[in-house]
């Protein structure tokens, strides 16, 4: 009884695989048009990954052939390398910070400026996104919140009589993160926010009126009952760009707190990856630091899909 | 598009004196944006002209600046001559800067204005909005606007700032004696760096050009058959590019290094350009907007006879245009911001913007020639943008992540 379960089950395995080959023959054209994007986007993402897991297994510092060490990198990095738990720990509350806030943000400005007519709208989208794709914009925060008299902010305290002497903004490690963070958010309002935008032009109108129809009576019932589900696949997208940049944070720290930050205060996972990568060469360890990295970035992501799953429903 | 239909059409023309109820309730609804009027297609007249204005502009900004070298250069000459000749004051374009500086605070207070009346006028509200939500939601959008624009403004304030308002004190937002130096100087610096600084652009320009022509055929091809074709495989593999979305290129960045040198392409452009045919977010925006196209359309061909590539290119491709443009846009600013200082070490093969910072790391003595290069390399994409909004919209409108 058993065997024969069982071999029916493999015979309906064999049929499925078999089916699916002359499936595959028959379609074979397709194949022929994914295969130059199949294979640079094996060769340079998919390849690199699986390169990054095997040299954290390893001693390599390119020079010399790699030496198989085991877990060693992943021993030293989370019980000796003190600097890697304060970059994990300044990730994660830029992260946890910008991460929420910024998607919130994208998404509630995306919502009232599509309330705005037509022309004020193509403006203010400009507006807001024009922050997240200026370049090296934000390098002017290095002005406005520079540590002497002629910064901006410090200036202005001063004549107010706030402070009696300036505020050493981006190297007193106090003051780093919530100046880094508050960059950040300027800078949030990316793809995800375009995406946000496209996607209320694109709710269904008719069930805005059979929602005043129905009785709904402000704005809030509107967003929760009508908008929310409505634009779920955008919400998915954009949380996925809003992961994307708030744990991958280098460039603002390196350019605003310097390279390396005073006291290691704005040192990210990234920014000790290149560090390590590009300054000291040790790839087996920085391959380390990048495996750990993307185990976060996807474990969050499974999270945070899961959860925008049961919005709105 | 049934929305539209049930409206009654041609009314105005049949009977042009009367103004129906039916087209009052028309006109009220495409008032509150509830309906769509009809797209226009892209007119293409009124792009050629918005971008023949910018060209303008620029092209006056140049030919400004090349005559203030021209007159300073002329001017020292003399006076390594033993003429004396009296430099001029920095502050003698002063009026036309401060009428110009008026004239942008007037119109800005008086579109606010305009904006406020306009927003706040009753009939816009839709039926379920409150009066005082609505203001308090415009007067927050506008404070947020502001806080947003103010470090731009700024930067571009301080690259028309002279060398002594930069370190002044206490410091101000617009500049007392503008002037275009800044940019002047940039030139100067620009023409007399080791390798001419033409390489740069054209280096960055041909990678550019490349590797957006490169990833949008490429991404077109596969996004087409993961669109449009079931075969095996192919959910595995978009599900694949969704997780990629999130790799930037600092998590892939060293083993890509290693990967890069194995296969001898360190230091050539095509360290550059084939990570860039590979971005999976092409890719996925361009299978998102290609699904929305009928598949009745491939099938009508299929049965004329045509073959894939056929199919591809003269129904496909022409029928995605927006997203075309979508995906060169996110393309360009990503390869045109490119300093790419970790593949790239021959001093020849280098990036514009690579340049750039090396005139920006320059210390105090480059100040503003710093903030100079900053308005110019953000100003790019920005311009690029605001040509290019509505298409970019409508394709990011299909961007959803559906599971």
């Amino acid at each position: 009884m058993l065997k024969s379960v069982s071999g029916d089950y493999w015979s309906m395995r064999r049929e499925k695989i078999r089916y699916g080959w002359n499936k595959a023959k028959r379609m074979k054209v397709c194949y022929l048009f994914l295969l130059p994007y199949a294979l640079l986007f094996f060769t340079f993402i998919i390849l690199p990954i699986c390169t990054s897991i095997f040299y954290s297994f390893t001693y390599y510092n390119i020079l010399e052939p790699a030496r198989f060490i085991g877990f060693q990198n992943y021993v030293n990095l989370f019980l000796q390398d003190e600097v890697f738990l304060t970059a994990i720990k300044n990730t994660l509350v830029i992260a946890v910070i910008t991460g929420p806030i910024g998607y919130i943000m994208s998404f509630m400005f995306a919502w009232f400026i599509n309330e705005l007519p037509k022309w004020l709208r193509a403006i203010a989208v400009v507006v807001f996104y024009a922050p997240s794709i200026a370049g090296s914009a934000y390098t002017v925060f290095s002005i406005l919140f520079r540590g002497d008299v002629y910064g901006y902010l410090n200036s202005i305290l001063l004549q107010f009589g706030f402070i009696d002497a300036p505020i050493l903004w981006l190297s007193d490690p106090r003051y780093i993160m919530p100046v880094l963070i508050i960059v950040i958010l300027w800078m949030s309002m990316g793809t995800g926010f375009l995406s946000c935008i496209a996607g209320l032009q694109g709710v269904d109108k008719a069930l805005f009126e059979a929602g005043y129809v129905d009785g709904i009576r402000n704005r809030w019932q509107e967003l929760y009952h009508i908008t929310l589900p409505s634009m779920k696949p955008m919400l998915l997208f954009s949380a996925v760009m809003a992961i994307t940049s708030a744990f991958n944070v280098s460039d603002v720290p390196r350019a605003l707190a310097g390279y390396p930050s005073t006291d290691y205060a704005a040192r990210t996972i990234v920014t000790h990856l290149f560090d390590y990568g590009f300054s000291r060469f040790e790839m087996g360890y920085a391959s380390a630091i990048a495996t750990v990295l993307f185990l976060v970035m996807v474990l969050c992501n499974k999270a945070i899909q899961s959860m925008l799953r049961k919005v709105g429903t | 598009m049934s929305v539209k239909n049930e409206m009654p059409q041609g009314t105005p023309e049949k009977t042009p004196q009367k103004w129906t109820r039916a087209d009052e309730l028309h006109a009220q609804r495409v008032r509150l944006g509830e309906i769509q009027p009809e797209k226009e297609p892209l007119n293409k007249k009124r792009f050629a002209v918005k971008a023949l204005i910018i060209l303008l502009v620029v092209a006056a900004l140049i030919v400004a600046a090349n005559w203030r070298i021209a007159f300073v250069e002329d001017l020292m000459l003399r006076s390594a001559n033993g003429e004396t000749v009296e430099m001029p004051p920095d502050g003698q374009y002063a009026p036309i800067y401060r009428l110009v500086r008026l004239v942008l605070i007037v119109g800005g207070a008086a579109f606010l204005f305009y904006a406020i009346i306009k927003l706040l006028a009753p009939k816009r509200r839709k039926p379920n909005r409150s009066f005082w939500g609505d203001l308090g939601i415009y007067i927050m959008l506008a404070i947020i606007a502001v806080a947003m624009v103010f470090p731009l403004v700024f930067s571009i304030a301080s690259s028309l700032k002279p060398l002594d308002e930069l370190f002044r004190f206490p410091p101000t937002v617009f500049a007392r004696r503008p002037t275009t130096d800044n940019f002047s100087d940039l030139f100067v610096t620009l023409s007399q760096s080791y390798v001419p600084f033409s390489r740069y652009l054209i280096n960055t320009v041909w990678i550019t050009f490349i590797g957006t022509l490169g990833h949008v055929i490429i991404a077109s091809m596969a996004a087409f058959v993961l669109a449009k074709y079931d075969f095996p495989g192919a959910k595995t593999f978009f599900s694949v590019i969704v997780t990629a979305l999130m790799f930037s290129g600092y998590v892939t960045g060293i083993p890509n290094y290693v990967i890069m040198s194995r296969m001898r392409i360190i230091d050539t452009n095509l360290a550059i350009i084939l990570p860039a045919f590979a971005a999976p977010i092409g890719l996925f925006l361009m299978k998102q907007f290609m699904e929305s196209l009928p598949t009745a359309l491939i099938e009508a061909a299929h049965l004329d006879g045509a073959g894939e590539f056929r199919i591809f290119w003269s129904i496909i491709m022409p029928n995605v245009k927006p997203a075309w443009l979508t995906i060169i846009i996110f393309s360009v600013q990503n390869l045109w911001n490119t300093n790419a200082a970790t593949v790239i070490y021959s001093e020849a093969k280098k990036t514009m913007v690579y340049a750039l910072q090396q005139i920006q790391a320059g210390g105090v003595a480059r100040t503003g020639q710093a903030a100079a290069v900053q308005v110019i390399t953000m100003s790019v994409p920005i311009i690029i943008f605001v040509l290019s909004q509505s298409r970019i919209l409508e394709t990011m409108a299909s961007s959803g992540l559906k599971d």
